[in-house]
């Protein structure tokens, strides 16, 4: 049989390793200073490109994209060169995935601070980033099936099958969210509105984390397990299930993000049954796992990196557990908008995704520089440092989310809420906002540990860039194949087919929910008293975005009595068919702000944004200083109004020509009405507009024309029976 | 009341009864697909990751712990 010799490429592996290393470090500590902005607002050092809002993003973005963007991509390069037997496709397509994709980066991390964002949970990168995210995905994903398609080894292990899903799926979630009209160079709107907008966003922000998260880390985790066990995974039989079931099922399951919003609510149903689901897919990934180490414990008290990926397969089992528990509608009713979501999250992120990663790099870096692990101690303190902070992370997260959650329900013996001030709520959980940054320090020393030990590591070996490996052609193959090949062997000999059928399993899920959503589109009830916004409250709903204020602020009443009670009339689909982008939130570290407008007087706005704790003694909201000081920038409205009309704003053609005017006008009274507060502002300040857009929050229905209330059927029945005997 | 209405649309009750019956086909699909393969090809499968075709030891050198 002719053998054939080629060469691994180690550089392209290293330099995502070093780019994982680096950028975990920033993202993490973005984390952690965002962490510490909770308890003590003035570390933002009054300075705006680091306040909370604008740096929850660049976090979130970092430790996504970046740390678990760049590990994943060296756990694919890495292993997929080995499993297809074959250098990847081309080297210049892998450096173009690696420069391109660590340029996205850096445009995060310029841009974010600077306010220049979408708003849309992990999508937040304005529309010229967008584009250049899909290249270089195309790029990858041409790079991947490439390799896929000169591969010496007939049948695609496990581990590609979940690469193709993640290639494929991505792109198609990316795309679809990313639809939006630009209005500037750093400015879009997107294409869909309120409840549209919402169920598209959860759709790619929950399939973010399926298959950006968990897939990719699935499939190295069934390629690094058997390796550093030295023995096959447990059952392969089971994998096949695992895949197929988990890529299907994920997809549904967004709307578990919208209970109890406007979202109809047979899609909330959908996504809560879906989520239930989820559980025998996940499991099954997590006990294939950790079975593949059975009658190898031994070894994991030794190896670190076994320690490692074992908590990260306990950490991905809990949060599997949890999660759909968190999607029932019942329990969500509770941890929504509290920091439950986040210990959650946090589960998996620091769990699932930092332990995985850590345990594939003390696996790689000996091995790329042809040496040992410089310090297995320094590793075995790095774990139990790293689990130690993640749960002082993750404890503290959940008392914090149980006693608010339950706190905001509360109500007395008498029928009033026993905590009707939000502050109340909040100045109960800063005591765990402290243990929280203490665990985030703890996990980055570990995180530092690391960097450490692998440096070291290197430095005492000698890098191997190209490794010589051996195996015979496909062709020379075929003839020691079965003669019979069926069932899914036969489709592990074909990656187009099953990247195929991968991908129509994902497509109905998203179909199922999207179309509907078209049909929702002509079926919400338009509400005549609602709006377009107004040139002032456009440029203050742009503010809000720029500054992050979704990341605190909800704007979604749900219909319970603690939430009339406390905020006012629940929120309806039909209030939000002008809002491009979607402003729900998901997070209420300050109380929703949906009924915000006429609630309190202009003065006290500004003194609020000025000083929030002026107005509300302990809040642990930003002082917004610059908002004061800074002049509306209003250069860009009329190619705002244009954007905002294709996008289906019904701003009558030539508006932009009055738009300015019109802004003016409303500046000049807001500032006068500041002047009955014994404020003198200039109408010209960013404040200005944002005082604007905050007291027309939730006020349209209020202006809804008054109709006879309808008669209540006991009543209607009487008065018809009346009629009838009348008759008679 | 909005929501109501829009619960309401023709026929969208179908949608869940038709996901979840495609689900359960998925799903069985996946489990034959599984079960009927051979256990000497599944065998053949899992130990892939341990044969990387490389033409040089694993790993070498000394640990500083040692």
């Amino acid at each position: 049989m002719k053998i054939e010799t080629f060469k691994y490429d180690n550089r392209i592996v290293r330099a995502f390793a070093i780019a994982t290393v680096v950028w975990g470090i920033v993202g993490m500590s973005a984390g952690l200073l965002a962490a510490i902005q909770l308890f003590w607002p003035a570390a933002n050092l009054n300075f705006q490109y680091i306040t909370f809002g604008r740096l929850r993003p660049v976090h979130t973005n970092a430790v996504i994209f970046a740390f678990v963007g760049n590990g994943m991509f060296m756990g694919i390069y890495y292993s997929l060169q080995r499993l297809c037997k074959a250098r990847m496709f081309s080297d210049r397509l892998s450096w173009l995935n690696f420069y391109g994709w660590n340029a996205i980066i850096v445009a995060a991390a310029i841009t974010l601070p600077l306010g220049f964002t979408t708003s849309k949970e992990y999508a937040e990168l304005e529309w010229p980033i967008d584009i250049a995210i899909a290249v270089i995905w195309v790029a990858f994903t041409v790079n991947l099936i490439g390799t896929i398609l000169k591969r010496r080894e007939k049948h695609l292990y496990v581990a590609i099958w979940f690469y193709l899903a993640t290639a494929i799926t991505v792109a198609v979630l990316h795309v679809v969210n990313s639809l939006e009209v630009p209005a500037s160079m750093w400015k879009s709107y997107s294409i869909y509105a309120g409840v549209q907008d919402a169920l598209v966003q959860w759709w790619y922000g929950h399939n973010a984390v399926a298959f950006f998260l968990t897939t990719p880390y699935l499939g190295m985790m069934y390629y690094f397990l058997p390796k550093a066990a030295g023995r096959p995974v447990f059952s392969y039989r089971l994998s096949i299930i695992h895949f197929w079931a988990l890529i299907f099922v994920y997809i549904w399951a967004g709307p578990h993000h919208l209970l109890y919003t406007a979202l109809p609510d047979w899609a909330q149903s959908l996504g809560m049954a879906f989520s239930i689901m989820l559980i025998a897919p996940s499991w099954g990934g997590m006990l294939n796992g950790l079975l593949t180490l059975r009658g190898a414990w031994d070894k994991v008290r030794q190896d670190p990196m076994l320690k490692f990926m074992v908590v990260a397969l306990t950490a991905y089992g809990m949060a599997t557990l949890e999660g759909p528990m968190l999607a029932i509608k019942s329990v969500n009713s509770l941890s929504h908008y509290t920091d439950w979501t986040i210990a959650h999250v946090h589960t998996g992120t620091l769990g699932w995704n930092g332990f995985m990663t850590f345990s594939v790099l003390y696996w790689l870096f000996p091995r790329l520089y042809d040496t040992k692990l410089w310090s297995i101690k320094l590793a075995n303190w790095h774990f139990w440092i790293a689990l130690l902070g993640m749960m002082f992370y993750v404890i503290p997260m959940y008392i914090s989310g149980i006693t608010q959650g339950l706190m905001w329900k509360q109500f007395t013996a008498e029928g009033f809420m026993q905590y009707p001030n939000f502050l109340e709520t909040v100045l109960q959980i800063v005591p765990m906002y402290r243990l929280r940054a203490i665990g985030g320090t703890l996990y980055i020393i570990g995180t530092f540990m690391m960097a450490y030990n692998l440096w070291r590591t290197a430095k005492s070996g000698v890098f191997v860039p190209d490794v010589e490996a051996q195996a015979a052609p496909l062709s020379e193959q075929a003839h020691v194949d079965d003669k019979h090949p069926w069932g899914h062997r036969a489709l592990e000999a074909k990656p187009l087919l099953l990247a195929f059928l991968a991908t129509v399993a994902i497509l109905i899920g998203g179909a199922v929910e999207i179309i509907p959503m078209y049909l929702v589109k002509e079926n919400v009830p338009t509400i005549s008293s609602v709006k377009p916004y107004t040139p002032l409250e456009v440029m203050g709903r742009d503010l809000y975005i720029r500054e992050g204020c979704v990341g605190c602020h909800s704007q979604m009443i749900r219909p319970f009595r603690s939430e009339t009670e406390r905020y006012g009339e629940y929120s309806k689909a039909g209030e939000f068919v002008y809002d491009h982008p979607f402003l729900w939130g998901s997070k209420r570290t300050g109380p929703d702000l949906h009924r915000e407008g006429g609630k309190y007087p202009d003065a006290w706005h500004y003194n609020h944004l000025e000083n929030p704790r002026s107005t509300s003694p302990g809040s642990i909201m930003p002082s917004y200083t610059w908002l004061l000081s800074q002049k509306l920038d209003v250069t860009s409205l009329p190619a705002r109004i244009g954007a905002l009309r294709k996008v289906g704003v019904p701003y009558p053609v030539g508006y932009e020509a009055v738009a300015l005017t019109e802004l003016q006008t409303q500046a000049n009274k807001v500032s006068t009405n500041l002047v009955t507060g014994m404020i003198h502002a200039d109408a010209d300040r960013e404040i200005i507009a944002v005082i604007a857009y905050l007291q027309r929050l939730g006020t349209d229905i209020k202006n809804a024309p008054v109709k006879p209330a309808p008669a209540a059927p006991a009543v209607k029945a009487a008065a018809e029976a009346n009629t009838a005997q009348a008759k008679n | 009341m909005m929501q109501k209405i829009v619960s309401e649309i023709g026929g969208i009750g179908i949608y869940g009864v038709v996901s979840v019956c495609l689900f359960f086909a998925v799903f069985s699909a996946a489990m034959l697909l599984a079960f009927l393969q051979k256990k000497t090809y599944l065998d053949s499968m899992s130990v892939l990751p341990l044969e990387s075709g490389e033409r040089r030891p694993e790993v070498k050198g000394r640990t500083r712990d040692e």
